[in-house]
């Protein structure tokens, strides 16, 4: 037998003054947090920057070493915004909420044509430059019976977003190959990390690899390149910096200080990659083992691993306008882009990298 | 004598060594970079902890889920207990709260951020209506079910209708208030991780989705585990503070075994 046995109480007028003890307690911590809130008055101008990872060292120099650079926090400031991609910093551009960010060509090409983002490219953060460099490449497992394009009929494919840019390039090697890219294939979307485990669980027939997870994948084994992008587009241009073009045109000076400032921070990145090493671990949280097997490498010969080599970067961080061209009009020709661009469209007269005062 | 004092603490520890346990046999049998055992991860936690980068990330992210909370308090208790005592007030938010509980607050975040930037104001926001509706269903229930009696006999010591929602009403539907706020601080806790998924600057969501992107698994897990330790912690405190709140309205229940 089992009996409950209840203690009835009440409430009374006198307890309501714990209450407002309470209240008052929570009103005075909200009141002190909101406080921290408020910026402190800024005397000097302030860029708002979009970033992401992974391979934006002239910037990341920035965040992490602004001492190195004489009008970063003298003459400007940078509000530095991270993004989960591309797409999102579009949107961001084009509500007004970022002066500058990163952006893939495909993006930025879409935010222009088909939501009127008006944008300079100012300065490259990496592309491809064919043999040396690594290039974005669909990998199997050793055992698989898929040995090149032609035997991607039916397969199920790993994009990292679909509709990404990397996707027009194999787009164009499917045709290539008698297949339709919307019907032949299966494409499923799944983020870079993710790619490897599900090519070695069988999850996907085919998955895309970029660094630092090719570098890896490669040093455990087990998976083979079947398409590298470089033998359909050689010299894609990957990640650039675009600004706002209502903001270079109202603030060309300060515009040209950021131009300056990246030249110069992808200069310093790459004359000193220990501490460029040192910058991209502070960043990402990771140990450095995951990047030093390929950062700022070349491949030593055409037959190397592509995992074993860096993106390519420009020095003074020049934006390969005719490579972006050729992109434009491939998007185009695929599909990806509801109009043909012109890059001229993209490019100041004065602003863009590398540029030195 | 000992044993009975720790019993209680049994049940718990049992759960999660078997969570634990299923874990670590789970990563043995998959063997994927994607799932590395606790052993690994539970390494990144005090590394996390003792990193004062990290820790400013986390302390961030409470300030602006505090911040969403107690905004969401100070809208979402006077109209919960406003629409508990007027027909009127009821009949006009209920259809809207019932249109706008569904929709994933995160999801708005890309709309948010067209309106209020990329900055703090849009994270707080999508906090703040993730925790909102919780605070202003459980205000509304414990408002209506004040007794009448108790507001006949401030009204006939001459108290008028605004003194008796705050000095009367209000205490007498806090313990109904605060069981919403405990599932608005699990919810905030949810919200705040979210919020920062597609544009941060500062924040746990910054350690969770950079490690995530870079594929950087062991910190991913020693961050969910920290998040849910958040999670119990806050839960623990609150509770403290609602039964020093609230303690008269708690029933005192014991089960007698055994007897008739």
């Amino acid at each position: 037998m089992i009996r409950f046995r209840q203690k009835q109480r009440s409430f009374t007028f006198e307890r309501g003054f714990r209450l407002e003890r309470g209240l008052a307690l929570a009103f005075a911590i909200a009141a002190s947090t909101a406080g921290l809130t408020a910026a402190s008055a800024q005397t000097i101008p302030t860029i708002r920057v979009g970033w992401t990872v992974p391979a934006e060292d002239a910037k990341y120099w920035m965040m992490k070493r602004p001492q190195e650079f004489p009008n970063l926090g003298k003459k400007y400031n940078v509000e530095w915004v991270q993004f989960q991609g591309t797409a999102q910093m579009v949107q961001a551009m084009a509500a007004g909420a970022l002066d500058c960010s990163t952006q893939g060509v495909l993006s930025l090409a879409q935010g222009a044509a088909s939501a009127g983002l008006q944008t300079y490219i100012v300065a490259q953060h990496v592309g491809e430059k064919a043999p040396e460099s690594f290039s974005v490449y669909w990998a199997v497992k050793d055992d698989s019976p898929i040995k090149s394009v032609k035997d991607f009929k039916g397969k199920t494919i790993g994009l990292n977003v679909l509709g990404t840019g990397i996707w027009g390039p194999l787009a164009i090697a499917l045709k290539k190959n008698g297949i339709d890219p919307d019907k032949d294939v299966k494409l499923v979307e799944a983020a870079f990390p993710t790619q490897e485990d599900a090519i070695r669980t069988g999850r996907l027939d085919v998955g895309v690899l970029n660094q630092p997870f090719a570098a890896r994948a490669e040093a455990k084994g087990g998976l083979r390149k079947v398409f590298a992008i470089s033998e359909e587009i050689p010299d894609i241009v990957h990640i650039l910096e675009a600004c706002s073009k209502t903001f270079v045109d109202k603030n060309p000076e300060l515009a040209a200080l950021y131009v300056q400032d990246l030249t110069a921070g992808m200069g310093k990145a790459l004359a000193n990659r220990d501490e460029t090493l040192k910058i991209v671990t502070e960043i990402f949280k990771a140990p450095v083992a995951v990047f030093d097997p390929f950062y700022f490498k070349t491949r030593a010969s055409s037959d190397a691993p592509l995992g074993s080599a860096d993106f390519a970067r420009d020095p003074g961080a020049a934006a390969n306008y005719d490579g972006i061209q050729k992109m434009f009009k491939l998007y185009y020709d695929v599909g990806m882009l509801p109009k043909q661009l012109d890059v001229k469209d993209f490019k100041h007269a004065k602003i863009f990298a590398p540029l030195k005062p | 004598m000992v044993l009975r004092r720790f019993l209680p603490a049994l049940p718990p520890l049992l759960a999660f060594a078997g969570i634990l346990a299923i874990w670590e046999l789970l990563s043995l049998y998959f063997g994927l970079d994607g799932l590395p055992p606790p052993s690994v991860a539970l390494r990144q936690v005090p590394v996390i902890l003792t990193d004062p980068q990290s820790l400013f990330d986390i302390v961030d992210s409470l300030r602006r889920m505090a911040i969403g909370i107690v905004l969401a308090l100070v809208f979402a208790i006077p109209v919960g207990l406003w629409m508990g005592r007027s027909r009127f007030a009821a009949a006009f938010f209920n259809p809207l709260l019932s249109v706008i509980y569904p929709v994933p607050k995160a999801a708005l975040m890309p709309i948010i951020m067209l309106w209020l930037g990329v900055g703090d104001a849009s994270k707080i926001l999508v906090i703040f209506l993730g925790v909102t509706l919780p605070l202003i269903y459980h205000s509304y229930q414990g408002s209506r079910a004040v007794e009448e009696k108790l507001l006949w006999s401030a009204a006939a010591m001459g108290m008028q209708p605004p003194a008796r929602l705050a000095r009367i009403v209000l205490p007498a539907a806090l313990p109904e208030i605060l069981v919403g706020c405990r599932t608005a601080l699990v919810l905030g806790l949810i919200t705040m991780v979210t919020s920062e998924m597609i544009a941060r600057q500062t924040g746990i969501g910054n350690l969770v989705f950079q490690s995530l992107e870079m594929g950087i698994y062991d910190t991913v897990y020693a961050m969910i585990v920290i998040i849910g330790a958040l999670g119990f912690i806050l839960d623990v405190l609150f509770e403290r503070l609602r039964g020093w709140l609230v303690g008269w309205a708690e029933p005192a229940q014991s089960i007698i075994v055994g007897s008739t």
